[in-house]
């Protein structure tokens, strides 16, 4: 019988389809990082191409505005309590409250508050809303759930107007449209994905070596910077290399 | 469960339900509560050694039947309640209970809006990462026996105090308990009117670690932590006292004792792209005031001065194959509870999970060998114990 045991104990299992192995991938290396020491647990990050700035949003609910090395230049009044997800539009910047559950909306001129949207996931209290973005290609907000993975597309008013399943990850802490494509963060799985801006199907994907990745951007020269909440960093990428096919 | 590096700073850290992904909350405005559980059964078979047929642990038991309870309101109060249904059913049905199955597993409030965070309550006490780690994220299906909760109380109503300091990589614990464990319950129990005092501190690099012993993350750089704790009690009962608890001593005559007890221990882990390994030291130093105390076996002062010694080690190695879905586990344990009494115990385990949903839907195989027995103290009945069963968290 002890023979028995320690053949099923050291038998290898078989492997299984993970499903991403028919898709480009690649490494994809950070070239430097720095470090956010007045920003507690920095969870997600994004470029504003108007004021060249980056605004970074803290899990202990602080909204804040940085110079492009992440010096904190200055940060919004009205706190909330455990910001995972940040998106900048023309006037207005927009932050996922992930505990419970609301989209913030500042102003972007001077960080005021302008008013808070509820929205609903029944899921677990932390494996919310770690992700915002504005999808130009479909005209909507995304929030995207961290687990199980669902993008649900909103309006202007954080109306709900439509939900995707995502297989693949193992969660998703990030998201950005960019210059037609919709990016996707997974933290543990430590992977960037380039995805379909409309059915969000993987196109390509990125295994990146940053501990907990929890936020990403571009900046005006294609260039990525991904926060990780754990290590209080931002990490700072070239532009994503060309994979061959 | 998943990893969770860095959401458990705050809330709830030592909750078996913070990264559960498949629990239901429900929000109002800035209050959340957070609805989870856990059930898990097995199958248990022992290999009985010649001479021994009561085969009374060979079959189906319930391991898991939880609820729990977890909450955030908009004062920045966190809030959990977490027990066992098996246990309170076990304790209503049969009057059998036991640190190990202690039906409520948590029961506190604690408040974050300070740089120093305050628990007041019932639930586990910042010692031993055995301790504070949950099986039910490993292959195994139970702790350590040193870590079990017989050789002391794992869980205590009291006071803690938590912070954090150096971007979390220091996690600072100080508390004061009743002492009586599990069996805190049984107010009026303990006619000494002391508390047990509790530190902990622990270093992570380069961020601050979960307590998950699993490598889960597959962690692309090297992660560590260390610790170090330790706790203090004086239960001396006055001429007359009640006897401490209604669990005393317990099974291995040191869970609770009539006199001073010092424990310390330090423990580390380490993990990197799925590998993951533990060690953790426990030293027991035990001073009972009667001479007639078990614990001294009958021996003269002149030998024993007034000290017993017990304690003991555990370490695990662990491989998270992330592809296969599968976690291998081996670990050993060595320890000896009264050094006053010859013999030690050692056991070896291997364990083995299927993860379908990490260890929110899993199966698990864990086959556990007592390779050096302690005849006088402890002495089996069995060569080998397997369990092979199936859990899911929600």
């Amino acid at each position: 019988m002890r023979k028995f045991i320690l053949i099923i104990f050291f038998a290898t299992p078989l492997l299984l389809s993970s499903g991403l192995k028919d898709i480009p991938h690649c490494k994809f290396k950070f070239e430097s990082f720095s470090s956010l020491n007045k920003i507690l647990e920095p969870t997600d990050i994004v470029y504003d191409k108007d004021s060249k700035h980056l605004f970074i949003v803290s899990g202990h609910g602080i909204l804040f505005e940085c110079d492009l090395t992440g010096k904190v230049i200055r940060k919004a009044s009205e706190e909330g309590m455990d910001f995972e997800g940040v998106e900048v539009t023309d006037s207005f910047v927009y932050v996922s409250d992930e505990k419970p559950r609301q989209v913030y909306k500042y102003r972007k001129s001077d960080l005021s508050f302008v008013r808070a949207y509820n929205v609903t996931w029944g899921g677990a209290s932390n494996k919310a809303f770690e992700s915002i973005t504005y999808n130009a290609t479909k005209k909507c907000f995304i929030l995207v759930s961290q687990y199980p993975v669902f993008i649900i597309e909103y309006n202007d008013d954080f109306k709900e107007i439509d939900r995707h399943h995502f297989h693949g990850p193992r969660d998703i802490s990030g998201a950005r449209w960019h210059n037609g494509y919709i990016y996707l963060l997974s933290n543990l799985d430590e992977t960037i994905f380039k995805c379909d801006p409309t059915t969000y199907d993987i196109k390509e994907y990125y295994k990146i070596d940053v501990l907990n990745p929890e936020g990403m951007t571009f900046d005006g020269q294609e260039n990525i910077s991904i926060t990780s909440d754990a290590l209080q960093r931002i990490y700072f990428f070239k532009q994503l290399p060309t994979i061959k096919q | 469960m998943l990893a969770g590096t860095i959401s458990t700073v705050s809330y709830g850290q030592f909750s078996e339900f913070t990264d559960n992904p498949s629990s239901f909350t429900l929000s109002s405005d800035k209050n959340t509560l957070q609805i989870g559980g856990r059930i898990a059964f097995y199958y248990e078979n022992r290999f009985l050694k010649p001479g021994y047929t009561n085969l009374d642990h060979n079959g189906f038991d319930v391991k898991d039947m939880d609820l729990d309870l977890l909450g955030h309101t908009a004062n920045k109060f966190t809030y959990e309640v977490h027990y066992s249904l098996i246990d309170l059913v076990t304790a209503a049905t049969t009057a059998n209970s036991s640190p190990t199955t202690p039906g409520f597993k948590a029961a506190y409030i604690q408040y974050e809006g300070f740089k120093i965070h305050i628990k007041f309550g019932y639930d586990k006490v910042p010692f031993s990462q055995g301790n504070l780690s949950h099986e039910h994220e490993t292959p195994m299906w139970s702790h350590p026996n040193i870590t079990s909760g017989d050789f002391f109380a794992r869980r205590d109503l009291g006071i803690t105090l938590n912070t954090s300091l150096w971007k979390n990589r220091f996690n600072l614990y100080a508390g004061a308990y009743s002492g009586l464990g599990e069996t805190v319950f049984q107010y009026g129990g303990d006619a000494s009117g002391t508390f047990e005092y509790i530190g902990r501190a622990e270093f992570s690099y380069p961020s601050k670690m979960a307590y998950n012993t699993i490598d889960e993350q597959n962690s692309p750089i090297l992660h560590f932590r260390v610790a170090a704790n330790a706790r203090y009690e004086d239960k001396t009962q006055p001429a007359g006292g009640a006897v401490i608890g209604t669990y005393y001593p317990g099974i291995y005559g040191t869970y609770m004792i009539n006199g001073t007890r010092t424990i310390y221990g330090g423990d580390a882990l380490l993990m990197y792209r799925g590998l993951s390994l533990t060690f953790e030291d426990i030293v027991m130093n035990m001073k009972p005031v009667s001479q007639s105390d078990p614990l001294f076996n009958g021996t003269p002062e002149s030998i024993n001065k007034g000290v017993v010694n017990g304690g003991g080690f555990t370490t695990e190695l662990s491989y998270d194959w992330l592809k296969a879905k599968s976690v291998f586990c081996v670990g050993y344990e060595n320890t000896n509870a009264d050094d006053l009494i010859p013999g030690h115990m050692e056991w070896v385990t291997l364990g083995y999970a299927y993860t379908l949903n990490s260890f929110n839907s899993c199966a698990k195989v864990e086959y556990y060998i007592p390779t050096v027995e302690d005849v006088i103290q402890k002495p089996t009945k069995y060569t080998g114990q397997l369990r092979i069963g199936y859990q899911l968290v929600f």
